[in-house]
């Protein structure tokens, strides 16, 4: 969260301890989500994770703590509208299989008592925006498959266009391959509506992909770090957080940072033979490339032909080393 | 020849003679059997109308479910001819009698089924559901109890047959249905005919009202036949990827 923007949801030391629990499920948990910002939820089970979502729309009530939106505390606020105006997608969809797609999409909508041609027409604004065929809509979620299934769930927590979104591992569900492109769909939605969303997910790379910032949680729902992506990867705080984010520290890091954000070398630089790579690609990319062709560096070119620099291992060897 | 072997049981003279037209006192085959399906109903109706709230009720509060179910199930125990006897100084010789044993032996079969639905209800969903923002009353009308409808009907099913088999024991008191034939033909020295045509409707009816509620349930329930098409459709390529 840049220092400019605001607040939108705010944790103050939260507590929740289940009745017959040893220990609490999250222990004195305190952090800021600011507006637009998409704020990651990271951590093995038992973390707390989902805990620490759900108390956020009182689908799990505090034991100690407060919460607040926009500086209202949560619980001064009516525990329907409250969740009304906040979208909600689970990993298992939970798409009410009585009720068609389209009905489905519009179930908040009409909770809130919009006039039915208003309904029909943000259903249609949303199924474009998810890419979804309007034949779907007719349809029984049983009748869809698994990744337009996670993309009806998300066109449903969008319909009453709400300011904040709580999504617990939404794409966990489906393979690889749909994961990748559902991820790709959504940050790209996401840069068009700015939400603020709080995001669960037990995979690092999901959270490294989607975050603006990453919440590192241990067992007990205790906050390890909590920072970007790039600074988590760059300079774990602690060993659990190490350890967590896994061995590939450094790639996962090159895959973050874009070729053009580097300073290159002017055109014509020895050292790159053939091989070519554009400036949008990501420098893991250009490194793969550089070491499949057995050179030391790469030309930088973009889609228009323009040749815009060569990039060598040093150069991404002093980035690793920044 | 069928015909033949039907001749032997069936007196057709009686039957013509007792179809519509009967002197008053002696109820004919068409008013006993409106009167079977008529006990039968209110049997239904009333015992779904009672056990609905109580099996919501027994679903949401644990502390609920046990008294009523041992409540029901010993109502259910009572053998029917006792429970008649039993209400006899209570209600009388009315179709009282007939009726509050009928709906008795409904309420354990429909309040299981309506709890057993109710907790059939996919927790994902619930969840998603109140996620959203539904009141508790939005989430039993619009979620929990159209999902609970195959394991309420199933009840309602077996309660309809079972009713109308037992509608025939209100016979004794003068409230039967179609159960007044047996027992008269029972009392004439086993007339077959007057025992048969009891029997014979008896099922007739109870399958026929099998067959009613499956088809309203399906009426009911558009969103479980497309799955039943579905999997069907799925299931074509499975078979021409075998063969193939």
């Amino acid at each position: 969260m840049g220092p400019m923007a605001t607040t939108m949801i705010s944790l103050r030391n939260v507590t929740k301890q289940f009745p017959n629990a040893s220990a609490p499920a999250v222990g004195g948990l305190s952090l800021d989500v600011g507006e637009g910002e998409t704020l990651v939820l990271v951590g093995p089970s038992g973390c707390g994770k989902t805990t620490a979502l759900r108390m956020i729309n009182r689908l799990i009530e505090p034991t100690s703590g407060t919460i607040e939106i926009s500086g209202r505390d949560t619980r001064a606020i009516d525990v329907v509208e409250l969740r009304r105006g906040i979208g909600y997608v689970i990993q298992s969809v939970g798409l009410l299989p009585h009720r068609t797609v389209g009905d489905n999409i519009g179930t908040v909508p009409r909770l809130l008592g919009w006039e039915p041609s208003s309904v029909e027409e943000r259903t249609h604004e949303l199924t474009e925006l998810l890419d979804l065929h309007e034949e779907l809509l007719a349809r029984y979620p049983s009748e869809l498959s698994g990744g337009q299934r996670q993309r009806v769930g998300v066109a449903r927590a969008l319909a009453a266009d709400p300011p904040i979104m709580l999504m617990d591992e939404p794409f966990a569900a489906v393979d690889p391959i749909v994961r990748a492109r559902l991820q790709e769909q959504f940050l790209d939605i996401q840069a068009r509506l700015r939400k603020t969303i709080v995001f669960v997910t037990h995979d690092v790379d999901e959270a490294i992909i989607m975050a603006d910032r990453i919440a590192i949680l241990n067992v007990g729902g205790v906050l390890e770090q909590l920072a970007s992506p790039e600074e988590i990867l760059k300079s774990p705080a602690n060993d659990f957080v190490r350890r967590f984010v896994g061995s590939e520290r450094t790639l996962k890091r090159l895959s973050l940072i874009l070729v053009e954000d580097l300073q290159l070398d002017p055109p014509g630089a020895a050292g790159a033979d053939g091989a070519v790579v554009d400036p949008r690609a990501t420098v893991r990319e250009a490194l793969d490339a550089i070491l499949a062709a057995g050179a030391t560096a790469i030309r930088v070119v973009d889609d228009t032909g323009t040749d815009r620099g060569v990039l060598t291992l040093d150069h991404i060897s002093r980035e690793v080393a920044r | 020849m069928t015909r033949g072997l039907l001749a032997e049981f069936i007196n057709w003279t009686w039957v013509r003679e007792n179809f519509a037209n009967t002197p008053p006192g002696t109820p004919s085959i068409v008013s006993a059997t409106i009167q079977h399906i008529e006990l039968a109903l209110i049997a239904v109706v009333v015992g779904t109308a009672i056990s609905l709230p109580l099996g919501i009720w027994a679903y949401r509060r644990h502390a609920v479910y046990v008294p009523v179910t041992v409540v029901s199930g010993l109502l259910y125990t009572v053998p029917s001819l006792a429970l008649f006897v039993l209400l006899i100084p209570i209600t009388g010789l009315s179709v009282w009698t007939v009726e509050i044993g009928l709906v008795s032996y409904t309420l354990l079969i429909l309040i299981r089924n309506v709890v057993a639905g109710l907790a059939s209800v996919p927790a994902d969903v619930k969840d998603a559901a109140r996620g959203m923002g539904m009141t508790k009353r939005q989430l039993l009308w619009r979620v929990e109890l159209p999902l609970a409808l195959p394991v309420i009907v199933a009840g309602v099913r077996v309660a309809t047959v079972s009713s109308i088999a037992l509608v025939t024991v209100g016979a004794v008191i003068g409230f039967g249905g179609l159960g007044y034939f047996i027992l008269d033909g029972l009392n004439r020295y086993f007339f077959k005919t007057e025992i048969l045509v009891g029997i014979v409707l008896s099922v007739i009816l109870a399958l026929l009202a099998d067959a009613i509620v499956v088809w309203t349930q399906r009426l009911l329930m558009p969103w479980s036949r497309r799955d039943r098409r579905k999997q069907q459709a799925a299931r074509i390529p499975d078979v021409a990827r075998e063969t193939a």
